[in-house]
């Protein structure tokens, strides 16, 4: 990873985290309930761009791509598959941060001009993994 | 095979009643609606208000042709008004009614010498004649608008016609009504479409002008305008002719009525030749077909099929018009279906009518636990009939594995498409008609979905 690569994960992540908590809402509300065409083509790209960043190694399920309109999807089945998402996400982040001084930075290639350390790793600073306990 | 076949279907036009201007007609019965002269009056295109004037001065010549003593000839004009069986509205079995008899004719035009008012003025409804004679109803009043509008309806038939590609015949109508002359035009010949099933022509009408009971109606009048205690004495039996005859020696108590519906026009529309159960009674089905037993008992298949009927007509609505549910019995058994018009409105209806040759969708009700290898040959015998290689069994659970594949063996060898709609499916249809969010027909089409990816390919 680089620090763009940085950059692209913390708004995809930011972006799915807000699907979560929308969806996980209409979840509880009615959760057999159909997600209309126009929100299920959003989130779909959502998880395109995480298949890209996630890679094989991290994707959640191997034979999941995306939702399938023609398969109305609900607001559970929703949920459920950006869950999984958003804990690879995090995987794929405790992966690659590492704690300096007491604070969690991301360690990742540096570009050129960019402040790296001894080994030529740039660090961006983070919150500490999720399964972490303070 | 068509059941209940309408003039659309017959002539291969894929639209929905949603989607036309006017109403689509049967081949072999009326539609249940009635043209009402007080949309036409009430409507904002001046159009239909010049159309509404021209109904009502052509029914005031009446009475000009009885104060000139032509009796005969007025009554003549209104016996022949009195039936159009060309719009197909009404309530007829075989689309055909009969005209007024000479009697009640001059019973109406008698209105004319008995109220001064009328006699002075004329009527500015003229469907307000229901409140005086015994017979009158909305059919005639219906009809006789028809007839005076004649003219106009055969132009819109062809204008429609012409857009949507039903082949026009040259026919010749016994009787158009002629404004310019007030009298008919005999024997005149036209260009209309005709009803396959007979041969006779057939006129369309707007949507926009139909309603169940006309706006001004005797029932109404009586419930919220007619004095009833100046008419009867209390506990005495009610009779219609003697409200007829109040108002006959009352004009006032008419007026007043009419004044009153005048007032409340706004309230006035026209009524779809199908509306939609509501929401909430949609979800009252649901909870009663999930709570009914699978079986016979307590009558309980037949609450099935009355709440899948009450439902699907809904909930596939406008996708799919409903037909009719019909009843037949097969090797000794008692099967019923819901039947719906293939309009091919979306893509997969279109893609049902292409690889299936389905003009009309069946679905077969089955209130069992299991579907079994019997049920299946059922509908596939009925499939062989001619109504299209695509059917659909509404049942209260999956199919079992084996009955499932053997779904799957009728595609690979005859490419006959059945799929079973469960109470789930029910369910995730009631939701999303409910929500909004998507449409009760996109469950249909994810259940055969997921029977095409089951199919060897």
């Amino acid at each position: 990873m680089n620090t763009d690569d940085v950059d692209r994960f913390e708004k995809l992540s930011g972006q799915l985290t807000g699907v979560y908590d929308e969806m996980s809402l209409l979840s509880k509300k009615s959760p057999t309930d159909a997600v209309n065409k126009f929100k299920l083509k959003f989130i779909n790209q959502q998880i395109a761009e995480c298949n890209t960043m996630l890679s094989a190694k991290y994707r959640p399920f191997d034979d999941f791509d995306q939702f399938s309109e023609d398969d109305v999807p609900q607001n559970s089945d929703v949920v459920f598959i950006v869950a999984q998402y958003l804990q690879c996400l995090e995987k794929l982040r405790a992966d690659n941060i590492v704690q300096r001084n007491g604070t969690w930075h991301w360690r990742v290639k540096g570009k050129k001009g960019e402040p790296v350390d001894e080994k030529g790793f740039a660090l961006i600073r983070t919150t500490r993994p999720k399964h972490l306990k303070e | 095979m068509l059941i209940r076949p309408r003039l659309t279907d017959h002539f291969g036009i894929h639209k929905s009643q949603a989607e036309l201007d006017f109403a689509i007609q049967f081949l072999n019965e009326d539609i249940p609606l009635y043209l009402d002269p007080f949309l036409l009056w009430k409507s904002p295109a001046q159009q239909d208000q010049a159309l509404h004037t021209s109904i009502t001065n052509s029914f005031n010549h009446l009475n000009y042709l009885v104060k000139k003593g032509e009796v005969d000839r007025a009554v003549s004009t209104l016996v022949t008004l009195s039936e159009c069986a060309e719009v197909g509205l009404g309530m007829s079995k075989s689309r055909r009614g009969n005209r007024i008899g000479t009697e009640q004719a001059l019973e109406v035009l008698r209105l004319f010498k008995d109220i001064s008012e009328y006699s002075q003025f004329g009527f500015s409804h003229f469907e307000v004649i229901q409140l005086y004679v015994a017979g009158i109803s909305k059919d005639r009043v219906s009809d006789i608008a028809c007839n005076y509008l004649k003219s106009f309806l055969i132009d819109y038939t062809i204008e429609q016609c012409e857009q949507l590609g039903i082949p026009l015949q040259v026919v010749a109508l016994p009787t158009i009504y002629n404004y310019r002359k007030n009298s008919f035009d005999e024997s005149t010949k036209v260009r209309l479409p005709v009803n396959p099933v007979d041969g006779e022509p057939l006129i369309f009408t707007p949507k926009r002008w139909l309603r169940f009971t006309p706006w001004i109606n005797f029932d109404d009048y009586f419930k919220t305008a007619c004095p009833r205690d100046e008419i009867f004495n209390p506990d005495e039996p009610i009779d219609r002719v003697r409200v007829l005859k109040y108002n006959r020696d009352n004009y006032d108590a008419v007026e007043r009525y009419v004044a009153l519906k005048d007032k409340a026009a706004a309230d006035c529309r026209n009524d779809p030749l199908f509306s939609q159960i509501p929401v909430i009674s949609a979800r009252r089905k649901l909870n009663d077909l999930l709570k009914l037993k699978s079986g016979k008992d307590d009558n309980a298949d037949s609450q099935y099929e009355v709440l899948c009927t009450d439902l699907f007509a809904t909930l596939f609505y406008p996708h799919l018009d409903f037909a009719q549910a019909q009843s037949r019995t097969e090797s000794g058994r008692h099967v019923r279906d819901l039947i719906f018009y293939n309009n091919r409105s979306v893509d997969f209806l279109d893609e049902i009518f292409s690889d299936y040759g389905n003009r009309q969708l069946v679905f077969e009700m089955k209130n069992v636990a299991k579907i079994d290898r019997d049920h299946i040959n059922q509908l596939t015998r009925y499939l062989q009939t001619g109504i299209g290689h695509f059917g659909v069994f509404l049942t209260r659970h999956e199919l079992p594995k084996a009955m499932f594949s053997n779904t799957i063996d009728l595609w690979s060898s005859q490419r006959k498409c059945i799929i079973a709609l469960t109470d789930s499916d029910i369910k995730l249809m009631v939701n999303v008609y409910e929500s909004k969010q998507r449409t009760p027909i996109e469950v249909l089409k994810k259940k055969y979905i997921e029977f095409r990816r089951s199919c060897p390919s």
